[in-house]
C-alpha cells in the first residue's frame, strides 16, 4: 500500500514533501520499509523541535567560565545586583541552591516549551555597561542572549545552550515626553504597562497594546516588531519607532535619530525627528531582528494624543459570513475612529470562563454564551465574537456613529446580539475577556500554538479544516481547536488544547503542524504573523525565502555580527556542522 | 408600581481627573472629558428593573421605571442609558451649558428638592431608589434629603432589597457593626433606598433593548421651567449652601527606595529615625 505524497504550496521543492494526515490512519497497517520512510521523510522535515542541553560549543561559541565571572565582576558598577550565577567562584566554592532557582526563571520561556542551561544571567545598569559586556564576549567567542521580559511565543530568548543571559530588566527609565510632537523616549528594559501610564499622564496614547503588557519591555516588542490590537489604527513598530540606541556585537553604541548629551549620558531634547530622509534608516534593521544584530537600549516612540472619546462593543453573529459583514460595515460605518476588531471563537470563550481569571467579566460572558443555545451540531454552526473598538476625539461624533453602526448591523441581522459598554469599566471587563484567551487556553491543557496569517475570507476555513482532520485522525486525544485574532489585520492566532492534558505529545506535535501549515501554505498564508521565528519557526525560513533573500540576510548578519555571538542559533537557520 | 431612578451623568470613574491650577475652586477639567453614569446609579437603574422583573414573575400590577436626571443637554444619553437598560421612560431636567453639574452648582439640597417636585408631579410613585453617593462630589445627601422632605421612611447603603406582597420594602443595609434588616413601609409616601456597591451587578445593555430605548419617551423640561411648574426659587435651587474653597490634586506619591540587603534596611531605618 502506498502511501499519499503531498504536494503543498511553496514547500513542493525536491524531497521536502508534506504529507496529508489522512494517510497516517493506515500507516499503522504499512510495512516496515514504508514506515522507515516515512520517519526518513519527518527527519528532513525542520520542524522538529531541537532541545540542545549539551555543553559543547558549536560554530566557536562558548559559554562563560569562572574566569569571565571575574572580569565582569570588575566592570560592572554592581556587581551583587548585576550578577546571577551558579558558577563557581572565589567568592562560592560550589553554586548552591539558591542561585540554581534564581537561574530558573530566565532559562525557561513563557510557553514552559524551552529550556536554556545559562549559567549566568547579567543584569547591566547602564549602555556603557552593555558595551563593556558585549566587547568582552565578542573578543572572547562568548555566546549573548538578550532577554527583556520574556514573554516571547518562539523561545526566543531562551538559551540553546549555556550562552550568557543579558537581560534589560534594570534599564528601565522613562526619560520624557515631547508635549509638541508626541515623541517618548525611555530605556529597552520599560515595562510597556508603565508606557501607557506614563504616557496618559501626560496626554498621549502609547499605540503599542498587547495581552503581556504587564510584563514584557519595550526592548524586547521592538526587537520581535511585536504587533497586538492596535496594529490595525496604528501600523506596526515599523512605523511608530522614531530612534533607538542599539549596542552592536563588538561593544559599540549607535545611535539612530537620537542623539546624545555626553555628559549626563541622557536624550537631547528634541533630537529625534518624525521625519529624518538622511542615509539607510538602520533601525529598521533592529526592529524584528530579535536580537542578533546588537542589543536595543534605548527607544524613541512617536505617540498620538490620547482619545478623549473610546467606545467598545461585543457582537454576536451566527456565521462568518457575517463576521465579514461586520468587517466591512465597520470600515464604512465607523471609519477612521475604529480602532481595533478582535474575534473570538466559541472554543475559546468556553475556556475562558472554565478558567478565566477573577469575576470580572463573568457576568457579560455568561451572557454572551447564553446568546446561542448549546445546539450545536457542527463548527460552523457555532456563534462568533467579536469585540469592536472606537477611538476619537469628540464623543458626540463617536457616539452617532457608532449608533448608526450598530443600527445598521441590527437592522439587517448581521448580528444575533450585541453588548455596548457603558463606561470605561464594561469596556476593560470587554477586553479582559479578550486578554484572558491567552491565559485561559494555556490553564487548560497542553497548548500547540500556531499564530499565522492568512486572508481574511479563509480565516475560520484554516481552523475547521484543521479540526475536521485531528478529529478523523486521532480520536484518542480529543483536541480542542481555538481560534482569536486580530480579524482586521488578517491574523489569526490558532491554538489547539488538549483538555486535561498537560504533556507534549511529540506525534500529535507533529500531526498538528503539518496539518496547520499545509492548510496555511495551501492559501499562501504566512506562518508567523507577529510571534516571530526565535528557535521553533527558524529552520523553517530556509523553505519559504527566495535563496537571494536568504543569502542577503546572513551576509547581513555576518557583517554585523562576525564572530556569531548574538542569540546563536536563532531567527535564521541554524548552521549545520 | 412606579419606581422613580434619579441618575447623574458624572466623570467616568476609571479617568484621571486633572485639575487647572489657574481655575481655583472651578479647577476641575469636566471638557473633553469622558462621561458616564454615576456607578452607583448603574446598581440603583438594575435594581429597579430586577423589582420590575420579579414583580413581572409574580404576576403582579405591571412597573413603570422612570429615570431622571438633572443636568446638561448630554444628559439625555445617561437616560437613554437607564433605558437600554430597561427602564420604561425617562425625565430630564436640562441645565444652561454653563450650570455645572457637579458639586460646584448644584448641590443635593438643591437637587433634593427638585426630585420632591417630580415626585409630587408624577403622582403613584411607591419608591424611589438612588445610589448612595455620586463619585465626582461623594456627599451621600441626596436621598437622605430626599427622604426628609418627604417624610419618606429610607433605608441607605442597602445590600439586598426584596419587595413584599403588601407592598413594603425589606431591606439589608451594610454597617461597621454588621449587616440591619429593616423594613419600609410607604403609605402616603414612596420609599427612599440608596444603594451600595454590593447590591448587584449592573447588566451591559443588549443590541435589542438599545434599539428599542431609542423608541421610548423621554421628556425634556429646562430647570427654569420646571422650578417655575413647582413654585420653587431658581436662586434657592441654584445657590449652593457649601462653597468649595479649594480644589487640588494630591500630591505625587513618592517612589520607594529598594534596598539590596537586610542591613541596608536597617540602616536606612535609623537615618529616618524609625527605629532606635
Amino acid at each position: 500500500m502506498l502511501q499519499k505524497f503531498h504536494q503543498a504550496g511553496r514547500l513542493a521543492k525536491g524531497n521536502r514533501l508534506i504529507n496529508e494526515v489522512g494517510p497516517w490512519s493506515c500507516r499503522r497497517s504499512s510495512s516496515l520499509l514504508q514506515l522507515q520512510m516515512h520517519q526518513k521523510m519527518m527527519a528532513n522535515c525542520h520542524w522538529q523541535h531541537n532541545r540542545h542541553h549539551s555543553q559543547n560549543s558549536t560554530n566557536g561559541i562558548r559559554g562563560p567560565t569562572s574566569t569571565d565571572l571575574a572580569y565582569f565582576r570588575s566592570v560592572l558598577s554592581r556587581p551583587d545586583r548585576s550578577i546571577l550565577t551558579n558558577l563557581s567562584s572565589s567568592q562560592r566554592a560550589t553554586p548552591d541552591e539558591e542561585s540554581q532557582n534564581k537561574l530558573a526563571r530566565y532559562n525557561q520561556d513563557w510557553t514552559s516549551q524551552y529550556h536554556g542551561d545559562s549559567t549566568l544571567v547579567l543584569r547591566p545598569q547602564g549602555t556603557s555597561e552593555v558595551s563593556h559586556i558585549l566587547r568582552y564576549c565578542h573578543d572572547n567567542f562568548i555566546g549573548v542572549v538578550p532577554q527583556g521580559g520574556n514573554t516571547g511565543l518562539c523561545g526566543g530568548a531562551t538559551p540553546l545552550r549555556d550562552e550568557i543571559i543579558l537581560s534589560l530588566e534594570d534599564m528601565k527609565t522613562i526619560y520624557n515626553i515631547d508635549m509638541h510632537s508626541g515623541i517618548l523616549t525611555c530605556d529597552a528594559g520599560s515595562i510597556l504597562q508603565n508606557l501607557h501610564e506614563y504616557a496618559n499622564d501626560h496626554g498621549y496614547l502609547f499605540p503599542l497594546d498587547i495581552g503581556a503588557k504587564g510584563t514584557c519591555q519595550i526592548g524586547g516588542n521592538v526587537s520581535t516588531n511585536a504587533g497586538g490590537q492596535y496594529f490595525f489604527r496604528f501600523g506596526g513598530l515599523h512605523g511608530t519607532v522614531m530612534g533607538l540606541e542599539v549596542v552592536l556585537p563588538d561593544g559599540s553604541v549607535m545611535h539612530l535619530n537620537m542623539e546624545i548629551d555626553k555628559d549626563s549620558g541622557t536624550i537631547k531634547q528634541g533630537s529625534t525627528h518624525r521625519k529624518d530622509n538622511t542615509g539607510y534608516d538602520l533601525k529598521h534593521l533592529f526592529i524584528g531582528a530579535e536580537g542578533t544584530l546588537g542589543i536595543v537600549t534605548k527607544v524613541a516612540m512617536a505617540c498620538p494624543a490620547l482619545p478623549t472619546s473610546k467606545n467598545a462593543t461585543i457582537l454576536v453573529c451566527d456565521s462568518y459570513t457575517n463576521v465579514l459583514k461586520v468587517l466591512q460595515t465597520a470600515k464604512d460605518e465607523l471609519g477612521e475612529i475604529l480602532s481595533a476588531m478582535e474575534l473570538m471563537d466559541y472554543n475559546t470563550l468556553q475556556l475562558v470562563q472554565e478558567h478565566g481569571f477573577g469575576d470580572s467579566g463573568s457576568r457579560l460572558l455568561k451572557d454572551m454564551l447564553q446568546s446561542d443555545p448549546t445546539t450545536q451540531h457542527s463548527e460552523v454552526d457555532r456563534p462568533l465574537f467579536l469585540l469592536v473598538e472606537t477611538q476619537g476625539s469628540n464623543s458626540d461624533h463617536d457616539a452617532s456613529k457608532m449608533d448608526s453602526f450598530l443600527t445598521h448591523l441590527f437592522e439587517r441581522d448581521i448580528i444575533n446580539n450585541g453588548f455596548l459598554a457603558q463606561d470605561n469599566k464594561q469596556m476593560a471587563e470587554m477586553w479582559n475577556i479578550r486578554e484572558s484567551c491567552n491565559p485561559s487556553v494555556a490553564r487548560a491543557g497542553c497548548v500547540y500554538k500556531f499564530d499565522v496569517s492568512i486572508p481574511i475570507e479563509d480565516y475560520m476555513d484554516v481552523a475547521w479544516e484543521v479540526e475536521r482532520k485531528l478529529l478523523t485522525a486521532r480520536n484518542s486525544f480529543h483536541p480542542t481547536v481555538c481560534v482569536w485574532g486580530h480579524i482586521a489585520d488578517g491574523n489569526a492566532h490558532i491554538n489547539i488544547v488538549t483538555p486535561g492534558k498537560f504533556g507534549k505529545d511529540s506525534v500529535l506535535t507533529k500531526d498538528i503542524e503539518a496539518t496547520v501549515y499545509e492548510s496555511v501554505m495551501r492559501r499562501n498564508g504566512s506562518i508567523s504573523a507577529e510571534h516571530g521565528l526565535g528557535q521553533s519557526k527558524n529552520d523553517y525560513l530556509s523553505h519559504i525565502k527566495e535563496k537571494s533573500v536568504l543569502d542577503m540576510m546572513t551576509k547581513m548578519k555576518a557583517l554585523f555580527d562576525p564572530h556569531g555571538i548574538m542569540n546563536p542559533g536563532k531567527f535564521l537557520p541554524r548552521k549545520k556542522i | 408600581m412606579r419606581i422613580l431612578v434619579p441618575v447623574k451623568r458624572v466623570i467616568d470613574y476609571a479617568i484621571k481627573i486633572r485639575v487647572d491650577p489657574t481655575k481655583g475652586a472651578q479647577g476641575v477639567q469636566l471638557a473633553n472629558v469622558k462621561m458616564s453614569m454615576n456607578p452607583f446609579c448603574e446598581i440603583a437603574v438594575e435594581e429597579a428593573i430586577r423589582l420590575k422583573e420579579a414583580g413581572g414573575k409574580a404576576k403582579m400590577k405591571d412597573t413603570e421605571v422612570v429615570a431622571v436626571s438633572i443636568g446638561p443637554k448630554q444628559c439625555s444619553e445617561t437616560i437613554r442609558t437607564a433605558l437600554a437598560m430597561g427602564a420604561d421612560r425617562g425625565i430630564h431636567i436640562e441645565t444652561k451649558g454653563d450650570v455645572r453639574g457637579d458639586y460646584i452648582d448644584m448641590q443635593p439640597w438643591g437637587i433634593a428638592n427638585l426630585l420632591k417636585g417630580v415626585v409630587e408631579k408624577e403622582d403613584g410613585v411607591d419608591l424611589v431608589i438612588l445610589g448612595k453617593q455620586s463619585i465626582d462630589s461623594d456627599c451621600g445627601q441626596t436621598g437622605p434629603l430626599l427622604a426628609g422632605f418627604l417624610n419618606a421612611p429610607q433605608a441607605t447603603f442597602a445590600a439586598k432589597v426584596d419587595r413584599d406582597d403588601d407592598g413594603s420594602f425589606t431591606v439589608e443595609r451594610e454597617t461597621d457593626a454588621g449587616t440591619e434588616t429593616i423594613k419600609l413601609n410607604p403609605t402616603s409616601s414612596p420609599a427612599v433606598i440608596t444603594c451600595d456597591l454590593r447590591l448587584n451587578t449592573p447588566r451591559y445593555p443588549t443590541m435589542p433593548n438599545i434599539m428599542k430605548a431609542k423608541k421610548k419617551p423621554v421628556q425634556t423640561i429646562s430647570l427654569e421651567d420646571m422650578v417655575k411648574e413647582l413654585g420653587l426659587n431658581l436662586d434657592d435651587v441654584l445657590a449652593p449652601k457649601n462653597e468649595v474653597v479649594e480644589v487640588y490634586e494630591p500630591p505625587p506619591r513618592k517612589e520607594g527606595e529598594m534596598v539590596e540587603s537586610v542591613e541596608e534596611l536597617l540602616g536606612k531605618l535609623k537615618e529616618k529615625r524609625l527605629v532606635a
